[in-house]
């Protein structure tokens, strides 16, 4: 069980987001956060990010942004091409939160940073637990046979996942849940 | 006797296009250096019809020369900076420039077909001259060379219209403009190989597809990380043929399609042998690359930031290979599956994910090599870091693996003792060399004396290539290796306690070398200009950024020291921080 966790945390955490589909049109974005994400286009960028989401709010990165060592590191003896990989690896920074399914005792963790919207997010969750979510801004067509995201918010309450804009989301989300849509 | 004189007589006889004709079997330049060594008439035909030269060290000889040797070259192989200069001791604007060979083969070599640099320097200019001057120019290579931009590489794309390779490995180009691909004309159609993974800038990605589909003949392509990942399926349905692909970033956005299309284009890729790339790889699209992993026999995994397991489930796939390169998250669990499972296995390289923590992030220790080693019988070339070792690993690998060529161990943190009786590594790499009786290359760290130095002196007699970091406590041990490795060709050491008295008591050793690097070692000024004083073959550049050393004591040590052997005399391309110990430094004083 605990194996089965730290597979997938590795498995998130050295998925990268690709900072092209950056897609938060859906919602008014209401935080000076957000245009920062927008214009993110490099890794430094994204640690920024990190780092003043850090500031105000409870969001840690896996690691500081740092400079690159390698125009002063002489030892170990490393060629720069993967030298550059792993340290753009190290400064990717990360936002796990648990997510648990419902039926499913095994809870498994995510990255937020590695995606960019609702949509990313709910695609990846489908994929992980290989169920069908329900988006935040579709109508159920058949309830029996979907499931819906909620996440508890820093308060402790449980709310449905897309009911403010995602870098707010991002802010006050604790962990999320996947539940059956007939039963929330 | 009789007979000797029949066969000179034989060979007297033979007409000279015959003796061209064999000669033109022989690829190896060092064995048509042997023939040119025979006699007179020997080498005059030898360099004739001499199509192949590699220069090892492009300040060992000048290009008039060469020319004047080999009037009718059609490829060259030249080398430029220190190999230390991949790690940052050789600093910026040290020389390797390639403009002067460049501009001399321009004009006496106009059938010249193959370029092949290794740490140059080479600037667009140049890069305009090769594209302009040679008219069947067909490949070339800049493996580690930087100077030049895009616009350059535009230059060769436009005007090389037989242009059958361009490889750009670990080469530093500044990236202007990604349209540069679309310079290949439409009518061009002969690339065979194409590595653009240095370059970080997205190139123009409908060009590229519409280079690879109307090239048939294309087996190698090798993107760079901002290749994404949903164009790969498209490109690779156009290239079926590819036997050698390098992937950009390996991630996108979770959508089944892309997984479906991609698993899809591989599987048609009947030829694939060789797989690299996988940047910011997201594991879950791996097994995409499930149906041609049975047919690899070469995979680069060391940009893949991947856990131990995902490591394994895909290595798992790949029974055939014979290289693998790997960051270290592969951990011993993932080389004792290798052990068990890849039979053909000749090269393991394993690289530090973390190589400036300080403590273990992985569970990397030397029972992985131990395990490879006694798995894979045809392992000859191991690359390894790792954070401990001890005497008897060193020992069972060479007892396993007599058979080894290359063995490049990097224990990272420097000193480092066996860790299980706190002895020096001495025995440990004394085993390596005594029992691996072919070993070409080695590379020493951890806790080491002058011991080591003895063992290899006494018994690696084919060693050509030794680096050396923070080991010996003498200049004993440099005395052992420059005296006993009757091979060797080129040797670096850094931050040890070896000093003027090894070096001038070998310094004719030095001549029948390539060339010695020492840095932050214990050698003086004095001594320095001793031996470019004794040695007229020799360039002995003393490389100091503190200033010009003749303004403090002789017997001060140099900040580093590169010496190499050159029959075209001092270089006079030096940046101010490289002095030359020339023969008339006695009354410059």
């Amino acid at each position: 069980m605990e194996t089965y966790e730290q597979i997938d945390a590795h498995q998130t955490q050295s998925s990268s987001s690709s900072s092209s589909s950056i897609d938060s049109n859906n919602y008014p974005s209401s935080l000076c956060l957000s245009s920062v994400y927008r214009n993110s286009s490099s890794s430094r960028n994204r640690t920024d990010l990190s780092t003043d989401l850090k500031l105000g709010l409870s969001i840690s990165p896996s690691s500081q942004s740092q400079l690159p060592r390698e125009e002063t590191c002489d030892w170990p003896p490393i060629n720069k091409s993967i030298l550059r990989s792993t340290l753009a690896e190290k400064q990717r920074p990360s936002l796990f939160v648990k997510v648990y399914m419902e039926g499913i005792p095994i809870g498994r963790k995510l990255n937020l940073l590695e995606h960019h919207s609702y949509d990313g997010l709910i695609k990846a969750l489908c994929h992980m637990f290989r169920t069908t979510i329900l988006c935040p801004n579709s109508q159920p067509l058949n309830s029996w046979n979907f499931h819906v995201l909620t996440y508890e918010d820093q308060e402790g309450d449980w709310m449905m996942v897309g009911d403010v804009p995602w870098e707010m989301f991002l802010s006050s989300v604790k962990r999320l849940k996947i539940t059956r849509a007939n039963s929330c | 006797m009789q007979q000797q004189q029949k066969v000179a007589a034989l060979s007297y006889s033979f007409p000279e296009e015959v003796l061209e004709h064999v000669f033109s079997f022989i690829d190896s330049t060092k064995d048509r250096g042997s023939i040119s060594l025979v006699c007179k008439s020997w080498y005059e035909i030898e360099r004739w019809c001499r199509r192949r030269v590699f220069v090892g060290n492009c300040y060992a000889i000048t290009p008039a020369m060469v020319i004047k040797r080999f009037p009718k070259v059609r490829s060259i192989t030249l080398k430029g900076k220190p190999h230390f200069a991949d790690f940052n001791l050789v600093p910026e604007g040290w020389g390797g420039y390639v403009c002067p060979w460049i501009k001399a083969m321009a004009v006496a070599f106009p059938c010249l077909e193959e370029i092949k640099l290794k740490r140059m320097v080479i600037s667009d200019d140049c890069l305009d001259l090769i594209a302009k001057s040679f008219k069947n120019f067909k490949v070339l290579v800049l493996i580690s060379c930087e100077g030049f931009t895009t616009d350059g590489l535009a230059s060769i794309a436009a005007n090389c219209r037989n242009l059958r390779e361009l490889d750009l490995r670990e080469s530093e180009v500044e990236d202007i403009c990604g349209h540069w691909l679309s310079h290949f004309p439409d009518s061009y159609t002969s690339l065979v190989s194409l590595n653009i993974s240095c370059l970080a800038n997205e190139v123009n990605f409908p060009a590229l597809e519409r280079l690879v589909s109307r090239c048939p003949n294309m087996h190698t392509l090798r993107l760079n990380r901002a290749a994404p990942l949903d164009k790969l399926a498209n490109l690779l349905r156009g290239a079926p043929q590819l036997v050698e692909l390098g992937t950009g970033a390996y991630t996108s956005e979770m959508r089944p399609e892309v997984f479906t299309n991609l698993a899809a284009a591989f599987s048609g890729c009947k030829q694939m042998k060789g797989l690299s790339g996988f940047w910011d790889v997201l594991p879950s699209y791996l097994p995409a690359v499930y149906p041609v992993c049975s047919r690899l026999t070469s995979l680069n995994l060391s940009y893949a930031t991947i856990q131990s397991p995902d490591l394994i489930k895909l290595v798992g796939q790949c029974q055939s290979l014979q290289r693998l390169w790997v960051l270290d998250y592969i951990e011993d669990a993932g080389l004792d599956m290798l052990a068990a499972s890849c039979k053909d296995l000749r090269e393991l390289r394993v690289f530090p994910s973390d190589p400036f923590g300080l403590e273990a992030n992985v569970a990397l220790t030397e029972q992985g090599l131990v395990s490879v080693s006694e798995g894979c019988p045809k392992l000859h070339s191991v690359l390894y870091f790792c954070r401990q070792m001890t005497n008897a690993a060193l020992n069972t690998i060479a007892r396993n693996r007599p058979n080894m060529t290359r063995f490049r161990l990097c224990i990272i943190e420097p000193r480092t003792p066996d860790y299980l009786t706190l002895q020096s590594l001495d025995s440990g790499f004394g085993a390596i060399v005594e029992h691996c009786k072919d070993l070409q290359r080695l590379s020493l760290s951890g806790l080491l004396t002058d011991r080591v130095f003895e063992h290899i002196g006494t018994y690696a007699k084919k060693l050509e290539m030794l680096s050396v970091a923070f080991a010996g406590d003498s200049d004993l041990g440099l005395h052992h290796v420059l005296s006993g490795c009757d091979n060797l060709r080129k040797l670096e050491i850094r931050d040890c306690p070896f000093g003027d008295k090894a070096l001038l008591a070998n310094a004719a050793k030095l001549e029948t070398m390539r060339s010695l690097w020492m840095s932050s070692c214990s050698v003086s000024y004095g001594a320095c200009k001793l031996l470019g004083q004794k040695l007229p073959r020799l360039n002995v550049e003393v490389i100091d950024e503190r200033g010009p050393p003749n303004l403090r004591p002789d017997s001060n040590p140099v900040e580093k020291l590169y010496i190499y052997r050159t029959i075209s005399g001092p270089r006079l391309d030096m940046p101010g921080y490289v002095w030359t110990m020339e023969d008339d430094s006695a009354y410059l004083e």
